[in-house]
């Protein structure tokens, strides 16, 4: 089931772990090696945006969100549940970052995540559109399905982009 | 987890000596007061972070906690940027506020977080007889939620919940406002908690 639903129309604030399906604005802000994933049917005009934080869940089932190799295949089949076909789905992907230098260098969580979800958007056959991962800087996106599903990604240095 | 009031109250107190002593270098540094709130002991959901972390910018040094617990999570020294300019203008004898933070300013910032979260290890680790040193300092000055997401994704110990441990430190004067933010690995949480629930037992007296 994913997070409840806001009312009248609010953008819906997606914390790490937390997952949205629907038409309505959705958010997630300040990721860093964290992902933003959206899939969007242009057919049915619908959408569904997860913040992931890992990418391997190593068998823990209680919050799919959160990791990369349960994340894609929930999104898919809440979208597929709705009537979405997985050829007409695209997905955008904003993120991955490696924020601090000294820890990044062993551990780039960051770059995993972004290289998972690629490998798992390909099994699920479902078309990767734009991307705007790595680097070192902060990122918040916003998702807006009823607007053709245009995603925008703001820095903390105030300048945003489109993917 | 959920920790008790009697535990609570210990870690906060291990808090203000920890915070006492890194505001008395801080005092040093900038030559002024430094107030210091009482210590604030949050377990945060993970997907609320973002209520605690916003976007708001900031800079930020982090140290992963070494010693005795070879990876037991993270401290920062946690400035909003404004507060960074004021108080590296202190130090530098620099006036100009809307300005792009420089080299001299982040080697600055890194100085003082190294010598503020050293000063709270120092001190804590003497009440615990428990060694926790910093591991050399990284410096980030972006989103406050991107960098401590990040922080808590490389953690040891898979969680859905954190513990945020953050004493403010404020300079009136300078108008400086800082954090210093514990981030313990569970492990590590645990025995702290150990180590302060031994201490707060009476002392028993041999019967001679």
């Amino acid at each position: 089931m994913p997070d409840h639903q806001p009312q009248n129309g609010q953008t819906a604030m997606i914390g790490i772990g937390e997952y949205r399906v629907g038409s309505f604005p959705m958010m997630t802000i300040g990721l860093g090696s964290c992902i933003g994933l959206t899939m969007y049917d242009p057919n049915l005009r619908l959408g569904a945006m997860v913040h992931i934080m890992l990418p391997e869940s190593a068998g823990r089932m209680d919050r799919p969100g959160k990791y990369v190799d349960t994340a894609v295949p929930l999104l898919v089949q809440e979208l597929v549940a709705l009537g979405c076909k997985n050829r007409s789905i695209i997905a955008k992907i904003a993120g991955g970052a490696s924020m601090f230098e000294y820890f990044g260098t062993n551990l780039n969580i960051g770059e995993r995540n972004s290289e998972k979800v690629r490998i798992l958007l390909k099994e699920h056959k479902i078309a990767l559109a734009a991307e705007d991962v790595g680097g070192k800087c902060g990122r918040s996106v916003t998702f807006l399905p009823a607007n053709d599903g245009s995603v925008t990604i703001r820095r903390a240095d105030g300048t945003t982009s489109s993917l | 987890m959920k920790l008790s009031i009697v535990q609570a109250d210990a870690i906060q107190e291990l808090g203000n000596i920890g915070a006492a002593h890194a505001a008395t270098t801080l005092s040093q540094m900038l030559g002024s007061t430094i107030e210091m709130s009482v210590p604030a002991i949050r377990m945060v959901d993970l997907s609320q972070l973002g209520q605690y972390m916003g976007e708001e910018s900031a800079a930020m040094v982090a140290f992963e906690l070494q010693g005795d617990i070879p990876h037991g999570g993270y401290i920062l020294f946690y400035i909003t940027r404004e507060s960074a300019v004021r108080m590296t203008n202190t130090m530098l004898g620099l006036t100009e506020i809307n300005r792009p933070l420089s080299e001299m300013d982040e080697s600055a910032l890194l100085e003082v977080g190294n010598i503020m979260v050293s000063a709270f290890l120092d001190a804590t680790a003497e009440l615990l007889g428990f060694i926790m040193l910093p591991s050399p300092p990284s410096l980030t000055i972006d989103m406050a939620h991107a960098a401590m997401q990040s922080l808590i994704a490389q953690m040891q110990e898979e969680t859905d919940e954190v513990l945020l441990f953050s004493t403010e430190l404020v300079c009136e004067e300078y108008k400086v406002d800082s954090d210093i933010i514990m981030m313990p690995e569970r492990s590590t949480l645990i025995r702290i908690i150990e180590l302060l629930e031994h201490m707060m037992e009476p002392v028993t007296q041999p019967i001679s």
